[in-house]
C-alpha cells in the first residue's frame, strides 16, 4: 500500500545531529530567521536551536529519500513534527516550514518562564489519568491530560505543582511510572491559546498546498487530505492533546508496507513494534546512508 | 379502494438505467476502463449500495472504483457492508459519496470508523449481527445496487465463486429478484466456468477486475505463539466443558485459545478416551489448526462460512470432511453458516477484550468500533430452539416438564489482557462509546443472560446454574483472578460455590497445572501443521518462518 513516515517532535536532539545536513540548508535557516544552527549540547538548551534544527534535519532526509525516488502514501508528525510532516505530504514549502517553526518556537519561549511544563504517566488508561487529573485541576492549580503516545502513556501538561500532585496520585493508582519530563511549557494543552491564536494568524498568510498524500493530525488523529484541516492542525495541535496512537493505529489500518521514523531518535517505532509486525525503522537505527541503500533495496524487492 | 398505479416502477427504471449504460456494454460484458464511467451512471444518490466486504473476500476493485467517482453526480449514497475492511470503504465517506452505513464488522478499520461515527462523517444504520444484516437485505435495506467480486465469469454470465464464496449469493439474490442492479468484478473470464455457484441470468454487468480480488488470511494460528496459561484454560475447558456436557457440535472463536483446545483433542482429549464422543460436528472456517484433530479421526464435518488461504488442495483431499463441489474446491456460504452456528450446534466458545461484574462482553473500547462478527449470533441462545442433544439437554437446572435446555455459550479469557489491563471491569467501555456515538443500543458483544459458561486460568464458572444475579455475580468474581471484580470475592464463598458446583478449580476438575506444557500440542508451530497435512497445506508467505 506504501510507506507511513513518522516525524517526532522535541525530545531527542543531539550536538552533531545536523553533521550531514548539507551547508546550503543551513544557510537557508540562517537567511530566513538569522539564527545559525550551530549544532552543539550548549545550544540544545534554547528551544529556537531545538525546534529549527530538528525541522532543518528532517527536511534534509525528506529531501535526499525524495531525490532516490522514495514517496511516502501518509505522514503523521509528533507535536513540532507535524511541520516535518507537512513538508513530505508537499503540502507545505521548505521556506514557510522554517519561518513558521521559528515563529513557534519564539512564540512557546516566551509564553511561560517558570513553574510550568509536561509529565508523564505509564501504565494507566486515558480514563483513568483524567479522573486523577479532575482531583487536581483547578484555575489556579491548572493540569490537563494531554498526549496520548499509547493506550497506557498517557503526557500530563499545566503547572508543576499540580503535575506532581497528579503524579504522586498516579502512583497510589498502579502506574508503572509517572514522572516529570524536560519540557518547560505546557505544551498541548488551553495554556498554549495565545500562542496558538499568533501562530493561527500567521499561517492564515501561508499557501497550504493540497497533495494525494495522507496526512495525519495532532488533534483528532484522523487522516485528512483537507487544506483547512492541515492549516488547523499547524497551528493548534499545541492547544490540543497529540493523539499519537490512534494516529498510528489510523495509519496501520492502511496497511503500510513500510514505516519509517525520521530522525532524531527511535521512540516512535520502538511503540510501533510493539502493535504490529510491519517493517518499522528508525533512520536514526542505521544513519541516513545505510537508511537510503535499504530503501532503495527493499524498493526494488 | 383500489389504488392507480403502475405496478412495474422499480423494473421500468432498472431498465432505464441500463439503457444508459448499453453503450458501455457487450452482452453483459464492460470493459475495466470503463468501470468508474459504468458506477457513475448506474447509482443515483441516495441509493443503497451492497459493497461485497466479506470476512475475506473484497470485492475492491469495484470499492476502489467507488471511492473514485465524482462525488458530484453520486452523492449521498447509504452503504451496506457487512465487514468494513478496506481503507476505500472509508474514503467513500470522506469524500461525500456515501453518507450512512449498515454493518456487521470493522476490525481491520476499527479506529477510523469509530473517528468518522463521532465526527458525524458516518451515519450508522445500525451494527448488526450477520443474520440481521443479511435478513433486512430482504425486508427494508433492499440493495438498489450490489457490488460483488467472482473468481471467474463464463460467457453466458454464470460466476464460479468457488472456495471464497461466502456472502455473494445471499448479496445478489437480495437485488436480482427485486429489480436491483448487480454488477460483478471477476477476476477471469473464460468459456466455461467449473461450477455454477451463480446462474448468469441473476447478473446484470461483468467487469474483468484489474487485479485479483485482495483475500485475508484471517484464521490462521500459528501454534508457535500458544501460551502455556491458554493450554491450562484449554485442558480446563476440555474436562470441565466438552467432556462434562458431551458438547458434539460445535463453533469455536478465531483465537489462540480455541486454537489451543484443537490441538489439544489428538493428545490431551485421546488420553481421556474422549475420541468420537465429543467435536465430531464443526461450524468453523477451515482453520489449520484442525488439521490434526481430522488427521486423528475425531472431526465428522465442517462446514465453513469462508475459505483461509493455503487450505485449498488439503480439503479438496477431503471432501469426506468438508462442503466440496464436484470441481473440487469447497464451497463457503456465511449466511447458511451463521444460521447453523446460531441454531444447530450445541457449543459456541470465544473470547473477548472485557466481561463485565454481570457478565456481559464486548470486544469494543475507548476508540474502537470493531463490531461483532459472527460471535453475537452464535454466541447468543435462540429461545424458540428445541434440540435433544446431551449438552442442550444438560443446561435444564429444574425438573419442570416444561424447563428447556439452552444452547452453550462459552467465554474464555485470561483474567488481564492487553496492556495488563484487566478484562474483568465493573463497566464495559462498550457504555461510554455508546453515549459518545450516540447509538441506540450499547455495543455489547454477548450478553449475560445468554453466557453459560466463562472459563479463566483461575477456573471455571458455571453461570448457568446460578440463580440471581447476585449468585452470577459472585461466581464470576471468584474466577476473575486479581482483577477488581475478582478481588471481591473470599475464601468461604469460593469454597461453597465450588460445593455447589457453580465454580471449580483446575483441581476439582483433575487438571494439573504442572501438565500444561507446549509439548501436549499435537502441532507446535507451522512447519508440523504441513506434516500432518501430508504437504497438503500450503501457509501463506507470512507464516512461513522455517527454510
Amino acid at each position: 500500500m506504501g510507506e507511513f513516515w513518522m516525524f517526532p517532535g522535541q525530545g531527542y536532539q543531539h550536538a552533531g545531529m545536523l553533521q550531514n545536513v548539507p551547508r546550503n540548508l543551513i544557510d537557508k535557516v540562517y537567511d530566513l530567521t538569522g539564527i545559525e544552527l550551530t549544532d552543539t549540547d550548549e545550544v540544545y538548551q534554547d528551544s529556537i536551536q531545538i525546534q529549527l534544527g530538528i525541522l532543518t534535519l528532517q527536511i534534509d532526509q525528506v529531501n535526499r529519500l525524495k531525490k532516490a525516488g522514495i514517496n511516502p502514501q501518509i505522514v503523521g508528525g509528533h507535536s513540532l513534527g507535524v511541520f516535518g510532516a507537512a513538508y513530505a505530504a508537499e503540502n507545505l514549502r521548505c521556506e514557510d516550514a522554517i519561518r513558521m517553526v521559528y515563529q513557534r518556537a519564539k512564540l512557546m519561549q516566551n509564553a511561560y518562564h517558570d513553574g510550568y511544563g509536561m509529565g508523564v504517566v505509564v501504565g494507566l488508561s486515558r480514563t483513568q489519568v483524567e479522573q486523577l487529573v479532575a482531583q487536581v485541576d483547578s484555575p489556579t492549580e491548572p493540569v490537563f491530560a494531554s498526549n496520548q503516545n499509547s493506550a497506557v502513556q498517557i503526557a500530563l501538561s499545566g503547572k508543576l505543582t499540580a503535575i506532581q500532585k497528579v503524579i504522586e496520585l498516579a502512583k497510589k493508582n498502579g502506574a508503572q511510572t509517572a514522572k516529570l519530563i524536560k519540557v518547560p511549557v505546557p505544551s498541548h494543552s488551553p495554556l498554549m491559546k495565545n500562542v496558538a491564536q499568533i501562530l493561527s494568524a500567521d499561517l492564515q498568510k501561508i499557501q497550504i498546498v493540497p497533495s494525494q498524500i495522507r496526512y495525519l493530525t495532532n488533534y483528532s488523529g484522523m487522516v485528512t487530505q483537507s487544506v483547512d484541516d492541515i492549516r488547523y492542525d499547524l497551528g493548534n495541535n499545541l492547544v490540543h492533546p497529540v493523539y499519537w496512537e490512534q494516529m498510528t493505529d489510523v495509519a496501520l489500518e492502511f496497511s503500510p508496507d513500510l514505516i519509517v521514523e525520521f530522525s532524531p531518535g527511535h521512540a516512535f517505532s520502538k511503540l510501533i513494534k510493539t502493535k504490529s509486525d510491519i517493517r518499522t525503522f528508525a533512520i536514526d537505527d542505521y544513519g541516513i546512508e545505510d537508511s537510503l541503500f535499504l530503501l532503495e533495496k527493499w524498493k526494488r524487492g | 379502494m383500489k389504488v392507480k398505479r403502475s405496478w412495474t416502477q422499480q423494473r421500468d427504471a432498472k431498465n432505464a438505467r441500463m439503457e444508459k449504460v448499453s453503450s458501455l456494454l457487450n452482452g453483459k460484458f464492460a470493459k475495466t476502463e470503463d468501470a468508474k464511467e459504468i458506477l457513475e451512471r448506474l447509482i443515483e444518490p441516495n441509493d443503497k449500495v451492497v459493497v461485497e466486504g466479506d470476512n475475506q473476500k473484497q470485492a475492491d476493485f469495484l470499492s476502489r472504483t467507488l471511492a473514485s467517482v465524482d462525488p458530484e453526480r453520486v452523492h449521498d449514497l447509504h452503504m451496506i457492508i457487512s465487514s468494513i475492511s478496506r481503507p476505500e470503504h472509508l474514503d467513500i465517506f470522506d469524500k461525500g459519496i456515501a453518507s450512512k452505513i449498515d454493518f456487521a464488522y470493522s476490525g481491520a478499520q476499527s479506529t477510523r470508523v469509530s473517528q468518522m461515527i463521532s465526527s458525524g462523517r458516518m451515519k450508522v444504520g445500525a451494527i448488526h449481527t450477520y443474520l440481521e444484516l443479511f435478513g433486512r437485505l430482504f425486508i427494508d435495506l433492499i440493495p438498489n445496487v450490489v457490488l460483488v467480486a467472482a473468481e471467474k465469469a463464463d460467457r453466458n454470465g454464470n460466476l464460479y465463486t468457488g472456495f471464497n464464496t461466502e456472502e455473494t449469493p445471499t448479496i445478489v439474490e437480495s437485488a436480482a429478484f427485486k429489480n436491483g442492479i448487480v454488477i460483478v468484478q471477476a477476476n477471469e473470464i473464460v468459456d466455461q466456468v467449473p461450477r455454477v455457484d451463480i446462474p448468469g441470468d441473476q447478473i446484470d454487468v461483468i467487469i474483468p477486475a484489474d487485479k485479483p480480488y485482495e483475500l485475508e488470511p484471517l484464521f490462521t494460528r500459528d501454534p508457535q505463539n500458544i501460551t502455556e496459561i491458554q493450554i491450562l484454560m484449554a485442558m480446563m475447558a476440555i474436562r470441565g466443558i466438552y467432556e462434562k456436557h458431551n458438547v458434539q457440535s460445535l463453533n469455536h472463536g478465531v483465537g489462540f485459545n480455541t486454537s489451543a483446545i484443537e490441538l489439544l483433542l489428538p493428545t490431551y482429549g485421546e488420553k481421556l478416551g474422549l475420541k468420537g464422543k465429543i467435536c465430531r460436528n464443526w461450524e468453523l472456517n477451515p482453520t489449520p489448526t484442525l488439521i490434526p484433530a481430522i488427521e486423528s479421526g475425531w472431526v465428522e464435518s465442517v462446514h465453513s462460512f469462508g475459505g483461509e488461504v493455503g487450505m485449498e488442495k488439503y480439503i479438496a483431499a477431503r471432501p469426506d470432511i468438508f462442503f466440496v463441489g464436484k470441481d473440487g474446491s469447497m464451497r463457503s456460504n456465511r449466511a447458511l453458516g451463521q444460521v447453523a452456528g446460531q441454531y444447530a450446534i450445541d457449543m459456541f466458545i470465544g473470547s473477548t477484550l472485557q466481561i463485565d461484574k454481570y457478565g456481559n462482553s464486548s470486544t469494543v473500547t475507548a476508540g474502537r468500533v470493531p463490531g461483532f462478527g459472527g460471535a453475537p449470533n452464535m454466541g447468543s441462545n435462540p429461545t424458540g430452539r428445541r434440540h435433544s442433544t446431551p449438552a442442550w439437554q444438560a443446561m435444564k437446572t429444574t425438573d419442570n416438564p416444561l424447563d428447556k435446555g439452552q444452547k452453550l455459550v462459552v467465554q474464555m479469557v485470561e483474567t488481564f489482557g492487553a496492556n495488563k489491563q484487566p478484562v474483568f471491569v465493573d463497566k464495559l467501555d462498550a457504555v461510554d462509546v455508546q453515549k459518545e456515538i450516540n447509538m441506540e443500543n450499547a455495543p455489547i458483544m454477548i450478553y449475560s443472560e445468554d453466557t453459560t459458561h466463562i472459563v479463566t486460568e483461575e477456573g471455571i464458572a458455571y453461570l448457568y446454574k446460578t440463580d440471581s444475579m447476585a449468585e452470577r455475580q459472585a461466581a464470576i468474581e471468584a474466577i476473575a483472578g486479581v482483577t477488581p471484580v475478582g478481588l471481591r470475592s473470599n475464601a468461604s464463598q469460593l469454597q461453597d460455590l465450588r460445593n455447589r458446583g457453580i465454580v471449580a478449580l483446575p483441581e476439582d476438575l483433575g487438571v494439573h497445572r504442572g501438565e500444561a506444557k507446549r509439548s501436549l500440542l499435537a502441532a507446535q508451530n507451522m512447519s508440523d501443521l504441513v506434516k500432518w497435512s501430508d504437504g497438503l497445506y500450503n501457509p501463506p508467505a507470512k507464516f512461513r518462518s522455517w527454510s
